[in-house]
């Protein structure tokens, strides 16, 4: 006779079948959510590529000014955008971000969290980090307008001395099957000095100045830059939850087939079990 | 007409790719056209309507932020949004501009809301009169 019962089996192949079931929508749903973010970040790309190359491309050529955005203070706040997920079950794609924040903010005397996604702030509230502002706790609803008032705010609070530098903590996406967690350093820009001594004078007009395009690109390319990382991190979540859910569904396919073996063999047993009473009986 | 290369970016996309004859947007510090064989220029981006014209077409849009630069004939465009005349949702636009004027009525707004309420109204503004204009 088996140790349990045939009843007791097929209650838990289905339980199990359920599950499955479940695991299995959430992986289609996270894949088709994927197609619409990575469209999303293919799109944004050319973007940022010609904002990058400007500012770099001023950087570069200017000879007539130093920007407070190149200040590196010592006091004040640093500021640490986290981008994380709104919810659970996507393997490990917030605990990784997390842990990354966790080990940066420790050497970081006077860290300010700028949670996105519940997660982070979630674990920001029971971590007892300070928080800026818990405005932007869900990550799917944060829009591209929202990023750049988050630029904003921040530069102006750079230039003010009230931060001495911003970063971001992101999920870089590789690829489907990889995503790694990265951090960026967005204030105080640097500038590669041998770069500088080597660019040659472009001959470009800046209208009104230099330095006026300079203030007033800076805050956009920073919001361009939340925005992109933004878009990465939200594909990296569903591609994480997409293949979490796709080993999960996996694993259920796996105790079906080894609960209905067991199933099988108590139901041989049983009737073996039966025939030999019967003969013995008669 | 001589023309030259017009791209036009925005983090939704690239919007426009070809040949222009002439590109008229709204700087900060004021209008300004572009055309062919243009100095090496960069500029931020007001608030405004941004003209295209091209094969003797003539297309308006709503161009918000971002920037305009010119390096070696070739034009790039960089705005926040840019929406044409017949894409721009007028509906939308009315309800962000009413919502707006209520913030700045309200005798209890903050100054950043103010703030933020002058420059949804601004925007509100610029899309109807584009929209409207077409």
């Amino acid at each position: 006779m088996a140790g349990v019962s045939t009843k007791e089996i097929k209650n838990r192949i289905r339980s199990m079948e359920s599950t499955k079931q479940i695991t299995k929508a959430m992986e289609m749903v996270a894949a088709s959510k994927l197609r619409h973010c990575q469209a999303q970040v293919q799109n944004s790309r050319p973007y940022f590529e010609i904002l990058h190359a400007t500012i770099e491309d001023i950087i570069r050529t200017n000879r007539d000014f130093s920007s407070p955005f190149f200040a590196d203070r010592a006091e004040g706040k640093t500021v640490f955008i986290v981008i994380g997920g709104d919810r659970g079950l996507a393997g490990g794609y917030n605990s990784n971000v997390l842990k990354l924040v966790q080990s940066k903010i420790d050497a970081c005397p006077n860290a300010l969290v700028l949670p996105i996604g519940k997660r982070a702030l979630d674990y920001c509230v029971s971590h007892k980090i300070p928080v800026l502002t818990g405005t932007y706790a869900e990550a799917a609803g944060v829009s591209i307008g929202d990023c750049f008032s988050i630029a904003k705010q921040l530069s102006k609070g750079f230039l003010a001395g009230e931060y001495n530098g911003v970063q971001i903590a992101y999920t870089n996406f590789v690829s489907m099957l990889s995503q790694t967690p990265d951090t960026m350093q967005l204030l105080p820009l640097t500038c590669d000095e041998e770069l500088r001594k080597n660019g040659a004078e472009s001959g470009i007009l800046y209208e009104p100045s230099g330095e006026e395009v300079f203030a007033s690109v800076v805050p956009e390319y920073l919001g361009g830059i939340l925005y992109g990382t933004l878009c990465e991190s939200r594909a990296s979540e569903q591609a994480a939850r997409r293949s979490a859910m796709d080993s999960a569904t996996q694993n259920a396919e796996d105790m079906i087939a080894d609960l209905s073996l067991k199933f099988n063999r108590a139901r041989q047993a049983s009737i073996t079990q039966e025939i030999t009473e019967i003969v013995a009986g008669s | 007409m001589s023309t030259f290369p017009l791209k036009i970016v925005t983090p939704d996309g690239l919007i426009y790719d070809g040949d222009a004859e002439r590109l008229i947007v709204r700087s900060t510090t004021g209008d300004l056209a572009i055309m062919a064989r243009h100095i090496n220029f960069v500029t931020p981006l007001g608030m405004g309507k941004a003209t295209v014209i091209a094969n003797g077409e003539r297309r308006e849009a709503a161009c918000i932020g971002g920037m305009l630069s010119v390096v070696d004939g070739s034009v790039t465009l960089v705005p926040t949004t840019f929406e044409w005349s017949d894409k721009i949702d007028v509906d939308r636009a009315e309800a962000s501009q009413q919502r707006a004027e209520n913030i700045l009525h309200n005798q209890n707004s903050t100054d950043t809301d103010i703030r933020l309420a002058e420059a949804r109204l601004h925007r509100a503004l610029v899309r109807k009169s584009v929209a409207g204009r077409k």
